[in-house]
């Protein structure tokens, strides 16, 4: 059975203090340190408030695959121009370990309290290959639910992320959720709605 | 698994006789020789030396400066695992790879250079995927290629990613495995953290006290039984499970109870089909540091129960060092070694049995065992757990 569509975001890191102040309170408590990871927290908090995803989760049947480009180089140019600056006291505990791509996912996963598979896939702009691996997860129960997307960084600098909630079909209408329907993209590879 | 998934192709580059082939290192490892030295991080004068185990490739290539370290290694690795495989030269095949850090070396030297960029116009160089589209095009890779991030669980989800495409289908033959190099950008970063030993390198040892940074890449060619059945390939045994969880409970630390790798360990035995008491051997994450050796003796306790007791548990970083991305390749092929030889490598520098790791940590000294079925975990920031079940024929 194919997989549906039951909760889309698009963020760019000018908008996440607005979207910020709705999750207040409802996170589990996570520190922010650089633009990326707010909002990718703030990305997938209002991915699953749209898609109707109670949390903290706490369910190992949720998943996140997150595709990342270039956009996590200008936290390794921050990190270890400090260290150029400062020499070996420059190496700031706090900022090394988001050098890792994987970060990002590691975040959303603790603050929402994701417990399934978290994948980091580097990617060039298009997500095409996060997204197909996530729909090939779901489809041979590898997860039920899984928060899919991409991170990048667009030409004027600011971060940007697109996430879809892609479900197991008995799973959404189990829940009673809304389920998308796309036309004319390239999603229409993966979901051919009814 | 759904369609079974068999190696038959195996090569790494390691600081242990780093191109001499894979059964080399196997001699090298289950003899227990140790890799791990002092040695100043690879640009930056630091005034200082860290414990650490690190490849010479000087005089190897004179087209290789020190920047481009990962893709040389890569590309041997990977040329060992293909021509192991006897692949041809017509083959269709796809590419997964894992790193952490990918070609941090060469941002290292563009930045200390003074040399900023803006990232929509950065130096292909420094992408992660760089390694992947340098080894497509050098080995011409006409199938689907993936790079995977996950930490240090890299090397093992970029194994286990590509299992999982091969058993549902959708590709006949994949290369898969992992690429990391020393960097004084990983080294400042775990001397920050204090996650690096000032001794030797102690897993599961009452006395460690932390980990040596590695360096190393490690490849593998999975295919499926079918197309390997064709070309009457070698095998050197399947990949029976793979499942990976998340902790969702700190960035750098791993959950106390080692509830993600609880749950990977489980997944990936229900994948199998076995039971638990059915693993011969598991190859740890044993890093050698005072919260990951403790949480993984608690973990496989969990899902093995008393027959935890009786499972040998060895480290390979007793004896590499911790080399991120290609941790996980590296220990998936010493399972299948293990598994060719009927032998286990040792956890060396054990000297000292700590109340609680209380497991067959296979001290010292190799033995041998009738290994079929044999499991590696790996554990990475942001609380990765991943785990691969490999068995043989």
């Amino acid at each position: 059975m194919k997989p549906v569509v039951t909760g889309r975001s698009v963020l760019t890191s000018r908008e996440t203090g607005p979207e910020l102040d709705k999750l207040i309170g409802r996170l589990k408590q996570v520190r922010f340190v650089h633009d990326l990871e707010l909002l990718t927290v703030v990305s997938v908090g209002k991915l699953l408030d749209e898609a109707g995803i109670i949390y903290p989760a706490g369910n190992p049947g949720l998943s996140i695959y997150i595709g990342i480009d270039d956009a996590v180089e200008d936290i390794k140019d921050e990190y270890f121009n400090n260290i150029l600056k400062e020499g070996m006291m420059g190496a700031s505990p706090l900022l090394f370990p988001y050098t890792s791509p994987n970060a990002l996912a590691a975040q959303a996963s603790i603050a929402f309290d994701i417990r399934g598979e978290s994948i980091t896939v580097s990617v060039k702009d298009f997500c095409r290959d996060v997204i197909k691996y996530a729909v090939d997860c779901i489809v041979q129960g590898y997860t039920i639910m899984a928060v899919a997307g991409l991170i990048s960084i667009s030409p004027d600098d600011a971060y940007s992320a697109e996430f879809l909630l892609i479900e197991n079909r008995n799973s959404a209408l189990r829940r009673g959720a809304k389920i998308y329907s796309y036309n004319g993209d390239w999603m229409n590879e993966y979901f051919r709605f009814d | 698994m759904k369609n079974r998934v068999l190696v038959t192709g195996i090569g790494l580059v390691t600081p242990l006789r780093p191109f001499a082939g894979a059964e080399a290192f196997w001699d090298a490892v289950c003899s227990g020789e140790d890799a791990v030295r002092w040695m100043p991080p690879p640009l930056i004068d630091a005034g200082r030396k860290w414990l650490m185990a690190g490849i010479d490739i000087t005089g190897r290539s004179e087209h290789v400066c020190s920047e481009d370290k990962i893709l040389f290694i890569a590309e041997e690795a990977l040329r060992m695992a293909v021509k192991d495989a006897r692949l041809p030269e017509d083959r269709k095949s796809g590419l997964s790879v894992g790193t952490v850090l990918g070609n941090i070396l060469f941002k290292e030297k563009r930045l200390m250079e003074g040399n900023p960029h803006k990232t929509k116009n950065s130096f292909s160089g420094e992408s992660l995927s760089n390694i992947n589209s340098f080894l497509a095009k050098t080995f011409n890779i006409k199938g689907g290629c993936i790079t995977i991030s996950t930490a240090c669980a890299s090397g093992t989800d970029a194994i286990g990613i590509a299992a999982r495409k091969i058993s549902s289908g959708e590709e006949n033959v994949i290369v898969a495995g992992g690429a990391d190099v020393l960097s004084d950008f990983a080294v400042m970063g775990f001397h920050s953290l204090h996650a690096l030993t000032e001794e030797k390198v102690r897993p599961f040892d009452k006395n460690r006290s932390g980990l040596a940074l590695g360096e190393g890449a490690a490849f593998m060619v999975l295919e499926s039984e079918k197309h390997a059945a064709q070309r009457d390939a070698k095998i050197y045994g399947r990949i029976m499970g793979y499942a990976s969880r998340a902790d969702a409970n700190h960035l750098t630390a791993p959950h106390r109870d080692g509830r993600g790798l609880v749950a990977a360990m489980s997944q990936a035995i229900s994948e199998a089909g076995i039971k638990p008491a059915e693993i011969d051997y598991i190859n740890a994450h044993g890093t050698g540091t005072i919260y990951n050796d403790r949480m993984e003796t608690l973990a496989i306790k969990k899902v093995f129960g008393d027959a935890a007791y009786s499972v040998p548990v060895s480290s390979t970083k007793s004896m590499l060092g911790h080399s991120f991305g290609a941790a996980g390749a590296i220990e998936t092929i010493c399972c299948l070694l293990s598994i060719n030889h009927k032998k286990i490598h040792p956890t060396i520098n054990y000297t000292e049995r700590d109340p609680e790791c209380d497991l067959d940590y296979v001290p010292d000294i190799a033995r041998r065992s009738n290994v079929n079925t044999a499991m590696s975990l790996s554990a990475g920031f942001g609380g990765q757990n991943s785990v691969i079940i490999t068995g043989g024929i």
